[in-house]
């Protein structure tokens, strides 16, 4: 069993940033204001001067700064994530969170003291691909996708010598992470290498009186009638009409909750905890961070997880424990 | 008091002095929204800097209870809000429209709580482009902006005195909100009770056709 897990919380901004610090986060994860991460959202994510000011003001207060530079460079234009990496390693950051193999190498080469961690996107998920990560490009921590469950964990933690991270809060993505082809079939942009999974751009509500539409691109999404909570317009939770009913086809419009598994994920040799959420406001950040924190420091002491009262602001305001469980097997 | 959206106003203090005002022109509001837009431009620089990668948006802001909205113009060099009547509403040609009750928008302002989960809960409506809308939640999110204290700062040696008002006044807002939620209750309590014995009777008739249909589906499959 490890010792305390460590709590790994999103932010967008540096407000956020300071709401997540506030309320306990051991470490703070972001990205740079450009396609280099996967959370490339209008308005959202730091420069370079935010990101210097943001990691003085969480090293003060005895928490860490990841940045991560996890899409895949575009070919022929790999300067932007190769600047990625230098400007954090230059700032001082103490980790980055990489996806792609070349920049992974990039990293090593150029910057053997600065810590790299493997994202998620790079949907490593088996023991011999994670040992490759940590031979070739001396990796120490890896992202868990979010298609394993706990027994499976438990047996990877057994044969691997690097850290795991898993997501425990927020939205899940239901397919292989970083092969997901969806948002790009449908707006030609994704998060893989653009960084934004159904692109605001590419999005549209429209009110018709008995109900809210979505739209992404070409494709409808959802309709939502006027007293059904809404979830994102991505076309892994559209409600798509098959045989003349309509249905979620994928997955519902759902956020993952692992918190009551934290003893369990303890006990499976998991080293970090990490909260989905960078594109969300600073009140998001502060209440989840904070439930997250209590449950974290419980679980560290043998006793039981305390009730989050985190429903109202998840994703349809519905909760699952994802893939840990596996219940429909 | 949306013009063209489906979304109901919730029965606030808000809403019963909307309709007071209604009648009031709207000329006096402006230099102060212009005060107001001129002050939080001064203390959040940082808002428009991270608009900066959209096109000369117009945003309008519909507070559902009130009966008149906002167009937002967060032009770095010269912001400018101002309030218009929802006549004019279709003569505007906004990016985006943002609905929803003023309280909620207000919160939203000042970072209190999360656009998306009021999206969620549907008690936010978004109309026109999504990426100005999402780039001025971001922006505004990042902002840490105080609407009372922002306001007020640019009423110089007035703030502290007219700082004292707005409290006593949020106050009675909050005790006005409590009074008009138990008179709401009161008031729809029987139609309330009424929906609840109706909802039992069709679940369990509900109930009663699932088994039914059941029973004739095994009963089908026997026979096959």
């Amino acid at each position: 069993m490890t010792n305390k897990l460590e709590l790994v919380c999103p932010a967008g901004t540096p407000a956020s940033l300071h709401a997540a610090v506030d309320a306990g986060a051991d470490v703070v994860y972001l990205g740079f204001r450009d396609e280099t991460n996967a959370r490339n959202f209008p308005g959202l994510n730091f420069n370079r001067k935010e990101l210097a000011e943001g990691l003085e003001y969480a090293h003060a207060n005895d928490a860490e700064v990841y940045v991560a530079i996890n899409t895949f460079p575009e070919a022929g234009n790999p300067e932007p994530w190769k600047k990625a990496v230098d400007d954090a390693a230059k700032i001082g950051v103490d980790a980055v969170i990489l996806a792609d193999i070349g920049l992974a190498d990039y990293a090593a080469q150029t910057h053997p003291d600065l810590r790299r961690h493997l994202s998620v996107q790079a949907s490593a998920s088996n023991p011999e691909a994670i040992k490759f990560y940590r031979e070739a490009f001396g990796v120490q921590r890896v992202v868990l996708p979010r298609v394993l469950t706990l027994p499976e964990i438990s047996a990877l933690n057994k044969e691997i010598d690097v850290e795991t991270e898993v997501f425990v809060f927020g939205g899940l993505c239901v397919m292989a992470e970083g092969r997901c082809a969806l948002s790009s079939y449908a707006t030609g942009e994704s998060p893989n290498m653009t960084g934004v999974c159904s692109p605001a751009s590419h999005v549209r509500y429209e009110d018709e009186g008995d109900r809210m539409v979505s739209r992404l691109g070409d494709f409808t999404i959802n309709a939502f009638a006027p007293d059904e909570k809404a979830g994102y317009p991505t076309l892994c939770k559209g409600r798509f009409v098959t045989e003349g009913r309509a249905s979620y086809l994928f997955e519902e419009p759902t956020s993952l909750n692992a918190a009551a598994m934290l003893p369990e994920l303890m006990e499976a040799g998991v080293t970090a905890l990490k909260i989905e959420g960078r594109q969300r406001g600073r009140a998001y950040i502060a209440q989840v961070v904070s439930a997250f924190r209590k449950a974290v420091d419980a679980a560290a002491e043998g006793l039981p997880i305390p009730q989050l009262n985190l429903d109202s602001i998840t994703e349809g305001q519905q909760k699952t424990s994802g893939a840990y469980e596996k219940t429909w097997r | 008091m949306s013009r063209t959206s489906s979304m109901t106003p919730p029965l606030t203090p808000v809403l019963l002095a909307g309709m007071a005002v209604r009648p009031l022109p709207l000329a006096p509001l402006q230099p102060i929204l212009k005060g107001a837009m001129n002050a939080i431009a001064n203390r959040h620089p940082d808002v428009f800097e991270r608009l900066s990668c959209l096109d000369d948006p117009v945003f309008l802001i519909d507070p559902t209870d009130l009966p008149f909205m906002f167009l937002l113009t967060p032009d770095p060099l010269m912001p400018e809000l101002k309030a218009v009547r929802g006549e004019e509403e279709e003569a505007i040609n906004a990016t985006a429209t943002i609905r929803g009750p003023l309280l909620k928008l207000i919160e939203l302002l000042e970072g209190e709580t999360d656009g998306d989960a009021l999206f969620f809960a549907r008690d936010l409506v978004v109309e026109g482009d999504t990426e100005a809308v999402v780039a001025l939640r971001n922006a505004v999110d990042g902002a840490e902006i105080n609407v009372m204290e922002d306001v007020l700062s640019f009423l110089g040696p007035f703030a502290r005195p007219a700082g004292g008002v707005a409290k006593s006044a949020i106050s009675l807002m909050a005790r006005a909100a409590n009074d008009l939620e138990m008179l709401r209750a009161a008031a729809i309590s029987p139609a309330l009770r009424q929906s609840e014995i109706q909802a039992a009777k069709l679940k369990k008739l509900n109930e009663k056709v699932d088994g039914i249909s059941r029973q004739s589906r095994r009963k089908r499959v026997r026979e096959n």
